[in-house]
C-alpha cells in the first residue's frame, strides 16, 4: 500500500509543475494547451544542461530556462499577435517536440545520454516515522518543491495585490487597466512563468525520475496536467489533489499486474485520461473559467 | 469547461482573402530558420535542401511515396478547415484515424468468405463510420456536458491509441509476430496502385474529398453556416443557425473523414493494422489545414508539401546525417509565422 501511494506521489509529481503554470497562464486568461511542449523542452534542457555540466543544479536552471523560452514563444503569438491560444499551445508542442528530437540526434548521435537521477533527500528526523516518514518524508528534491509550489502560488494568487491582479487580467483586464497596471504586460509575464514551472515538470521526469531523455518522453502528461487543473477549479492545491488522482490511476497499473488481476495492461493504461474526460464532463456546466480567458486584449 | 461566449474564435474572415503570399513568407521565414539550424548542426544547409529535394522528387518511386504519406494528412487536414471555419477547434484527428484503421482491419479479418473489392469498399465504409463514432463521443461530451471541445479530442486521442494496442494484443493481432500487429491482409483488398509511379489511389480521394468541401463551404447554405458561426456565434444565432447542429455537422465529417485516412493507410500502404500508425498524424492534419488557410482546396498543395517535405527529409538523414526532426521543426515555425500573420487587428 506504501509502494503504491509513493508511486502515485512519484507520478504526480510532474503533474503538479505543469499545473500550478497552467493555473498562472489560465487565471490571466491565457489557455495552457502548450504545457505539454514546455514540460518536453525543460524534460530536454534538464537532461542536456546536467550532463554537459555535470551539475544537476545546472540542469534545473536550463530547464527553467528552456520552458520559459516555449512560453515566452506562446506568450509572444498570443498576447502579442493576438493568435487563438488553443491553435497556438499545440503549435508550440510541435516546435518542442521537433526542436529537441533534432537537437538530441545531434548532440548525442546514436549515444544515449545518461546522467545520475536526483536522489532521494530524506528530511532528518521525520523521515523515521513510521508509514509517514517513507511515504511523505524521503523524497527527492523537486518534489518538495511541488509542494512548496502549491503553498507559494496560493499565497500568490489569493493573498498578494500582484495575485489579484493577475485574476482580474483574466476576469476583467480593463479594471486592470484602470488600476493603473499593464494587463497585457501581465499576462506575457504570467505566460512565460507558466513555462519556466512546467520545465522544471519536465526535469522531474527526465533528470529525477529517469536520468536520460527520450523523444517525445512527456507522452500526454500535459494535457493530463491541464485537465487537473480545470478538475482543481484553478486552485494550486486542488490541481495538485487531481493529480495525485491521475497518479493514482496510473499507479494502479503496477499493483494490478502485481495482484494477478486479469486486467488488460492497456485499459489500466487507459485509466487516467478516462478519468480525466469522466471528471470534467461529471463538472460538466458546472465548471466556470475565468470571465476573459482565451479573448485577446 | 463551459464555453467562452463572444471569444474571437480562428480570426480567419467569412470571404476568400488574399492570405497566400503571406503563408509563403511564413514557409520563406520557417525555412531560413532550418538553414540556420542545419548549419549549426555542421552542413551546409543548401546541400541539405538538395539532398531533400532530391530524396522526394529524384525519381517515379519517390513521387509516388510523397503521394502516399500526402494522402492521410490531406483527407483529416480537410475536415480540420470545415471545423476551424466553424470554430470548432477539434484536436481529435490522431485518434479518428486510429479509430478508422480499426475499422478497417476488423471489416477485412471477419469478412465471411472470399475477400473481393466489396470487402475493401466495406472496410473503407467501416473506418469512415468508427472515425465519425470517435468524433460523436467528443461531440457529444463536449455539447452535452459543456467540457472544451480541445481537451475532450486530445484526451481521446491518448484512449483510441491505447485502443488499438489493445486490440492488436487481442483479437485483431496476430499471435507470435513479436510486434503489436495484425496478421497480413489478402491481396484482394489492396488498394489499386498506379504502376511505375506505385501510389495508391487513396490520394485521388482526398483530392475530391478536399474539391468537395471547398464546394460545400462556398456554395452551400450549409457552407454559409459554417463560416457564420465561425465569425460569431451571435450572428449565427441571429440568422437561426443552431451551433450544434453546426458542431455536429463539422465534426462528423471531420471524423469520418479521418477515418478514412486511417482507412486507406491500412488498405493502401500497410496492408495490415500497426501498433503507432497513425502517431502524430492529428497534428500534421492541423498542420495542414492551417496551410491551407483552412480552405480545403488550398489543403491539397499544403498537404503535398508537408508529404514532400518529410519524405525529402528521410532521404537527407540517410544521405548527409541531418536527422529528419528538422521537418517538425520547419512546421512548428511555419504555424507560428502563420499564426501571428493571419490574425485579425482589433
Amino acid at each position: 500500500m506504501i509502494d503504491f501511494l509513493a508511486a502515485a506521489i512519484r507520478i504526480a509529481t510532474p503533474l503538479i509543475f505543469a499545473a500550478l503554470g497552467g493555473i498562472l497562464s489560465e487565471r490571466a486568461g491565457v489557455f495552457a494547451v502548450g504545457l505539454e511542449g514546455m514540460m518536453l523542452m525543460g524534460a530536454f534542457s534538464a537532461v542536456i544542461g546536467a550532463w554537459a555540466s555535470s551539475s544537476a543544479a545546472v540542469g534545473l536552471l536550463l530547464a527553467v530556462l528552456g520552458g520559459g523560452a516555449i512560453g515566452l514563444i506562446v506568450a509572444i503569438v498570443t498576447v502579442r499577435y493576438r493568435a487563438d491560444n488553443m491553435v497556438t499551445g499545440l503549435t508550440a508542442n510541435i516546435l518542442a517536440l521537433g526542436l529537441t528530437t533534432y537537437l538530441l540526434h545531434i548532440l548525442a548521435g546514436t549515444a544515449a545520454i545518461q546522467v545520475d537521477p536526483l536522489g532521494p533527500w530524506p528530511i532528518p528526523g521525520l523521515s523515521r516515522i513510521p508509514v509517514a516518514g517513507p511515504l511523505l518524508f524521503s523524497h527527492p528534491p523537486l518534489t518538495y518543491l511541488a509542494v512548496l509550489g502549491c503553498a507559494g502560488l496560493s499565497v500568490l494568487l489569493f493573498r498578494t495585490q500582484t495575485g489579484l491582479l493577475l485574476r482580474a487580467t483574466g476576469e476583467n483586464p480593463e479594471a486592470v487597466f484602470v488600476a493603473g497596471a499593464d494587463p497585457q504586460r501581465l499576462r506575457m509575464i504570467a505566460v512565460i512563468s507558466c513555462g519556466a514551472i512546467a520545465g522544471l515538470g519536465g526535469a522531474v521526469l527526465s533528470l529525477q525520475q529517469v536520468g536520460t531523455f527520450t523523444d517525445g518522453m512527456t507522452g500526454g502528461r500535459g494535457y493530463l496536467a491541464l485537465a487537473s487543473l480545470i478538475v482543481g477549479r484553478w486552485h494550486p492545491w486542488g490541481a495538485a489533489a487531481a493529480c495525485l488522482v491521475f497518479g493514482a490511476a496510473e499507479a494502479l497499473e503496477f499493483r494490478l499486474q502485481g495482484f494477478g488481476i486479469p486486467v488488460s495492461s492497456y485499459v489500466v493504461q487507459m485509466m487516467p485520461y478516462l478519468i480525466a474526460i469522466a471528471v470534467l464532463a461529471g463538472l460538466g456546466r458546472s465548471t466556470k473559467l475565468p470571465a476573459f480567458i482565451g479573448k485577446p486584449l | 469547461m463551459s464555453e467562452t461566449a463572444g471569444a474571437p474564435r480562428l480570426a480567419f474572415r467569412l470571404r476568400r482573402d488574399g492570405l497566400f503570399p503571406r503563408i509563403l513568407v511564413a514557409i520563406g521565414l520557417s525555412m531560413l530558420c532550418a538553414a540556420v539550424l542545419v548549419a549549426l548542426a555542421g552542413h551546409n544547409p543548401l546541400t541539405a535542401f538538395r539532398a531533400m529535394l532530391a530524396g522526394a522528387l529524384g525519381s517515379p518511386y519517390q513521387i509516388g511515396t510523397v503521394l502516399n504519406r500526402t494522402c492521410p494528412y490531406l483527407l483529416a487536414g480537410a475536415g480540420l478547415a470545415l471545423c476551424f471555419r466553424a470554430g470548432v477547434i477539434n484536436m481529435g484527428s490522431d485518434g479518428q484515424i486510429a479509430m478508422g484503421g480499426i475499422g478497417t482491419a476488423a471489416t477485412v479479418l471477419a469478412w465471411p468468405g472470399p475477400p473481393t473489392v466489396i470487402t475493401a469498399i466495406a472496410a473503407l465504409i467501416a473506418a469512415i463510420l468508427c472515425g465519425g463514432l470517435w468524433a460523436a463521443v467528443a461531440t457529444a461530451i463536449h455539447l452535452g456536458r459543456r467540457v472544451h471541445e480541445v481537451l475532450v479530442t486530445l484526451l481521446l486521442n491518448f484512449v483510441a491509441l491505447l485502443f488499438v494496442q489493445l486490440v492488436l494484443s487481442g483479437p485483431l493481432g496476430q499471435p507470435g509476430a513479436g510486434f503489436l500487429q495484425s496478421p497480413a491482409m489478402p491481396r484482394a483488398v489492396w488498394l489499386w496502385r498506379v504502376p511505375h509511379f506505385y501510389f495508391h489511389i487513396g490520394i485521388l480521394i482526398g483530392v475530391f474529398a478536399s474539391l468537395a468541401l471547398s464546394f460545400l463551404l462556398w456554395k452551400t447554405p450549409w457552407g454559409f453556416a459554417i463560416r457564420v458561426t465561425g465569425r460569431s456565434r451571435a450572428a449565427a444565432a441571429y440568422a437561426g443557425f443552431s451551433t450544434a447542429a453546426v458542431t455536429w455537422g463539422v465534426m462528423l465529417t471531420a471524423g469520418g473523414l479521418a477515418g478514412l485516412g486511417g482507412g486507406v493507410e491500412i488498405l493502401g500502404l500497410h496492408h495490415r493494422l500497426i501498433e503507432g500508425f497513425s502517431t502524430g498524424f492529428g497534428f500534421k492534419a492541423v498542420t495542414v489545414a492551417l496551410l491551407g488557410a483552412l480552405e480545403p482546396a488550398a489543403v491539397i498543395p499544403a498537404a503535398l508539401f508537408v508529404g514532400l517535405l518529410e519524405t525529402g527529409a528521410l532521404a537527407m538523414q540517410r544521405q548527409i546525417g541531418v536527422p529528419s526532426a528538422l521537418v517538425v521543426v520547419i512546421e512548428g515555425i511555419t504555424m507560428l509565422f502563420i499564426l501571428t500573420a493571419t490574425v485579425r487587428r482589433a
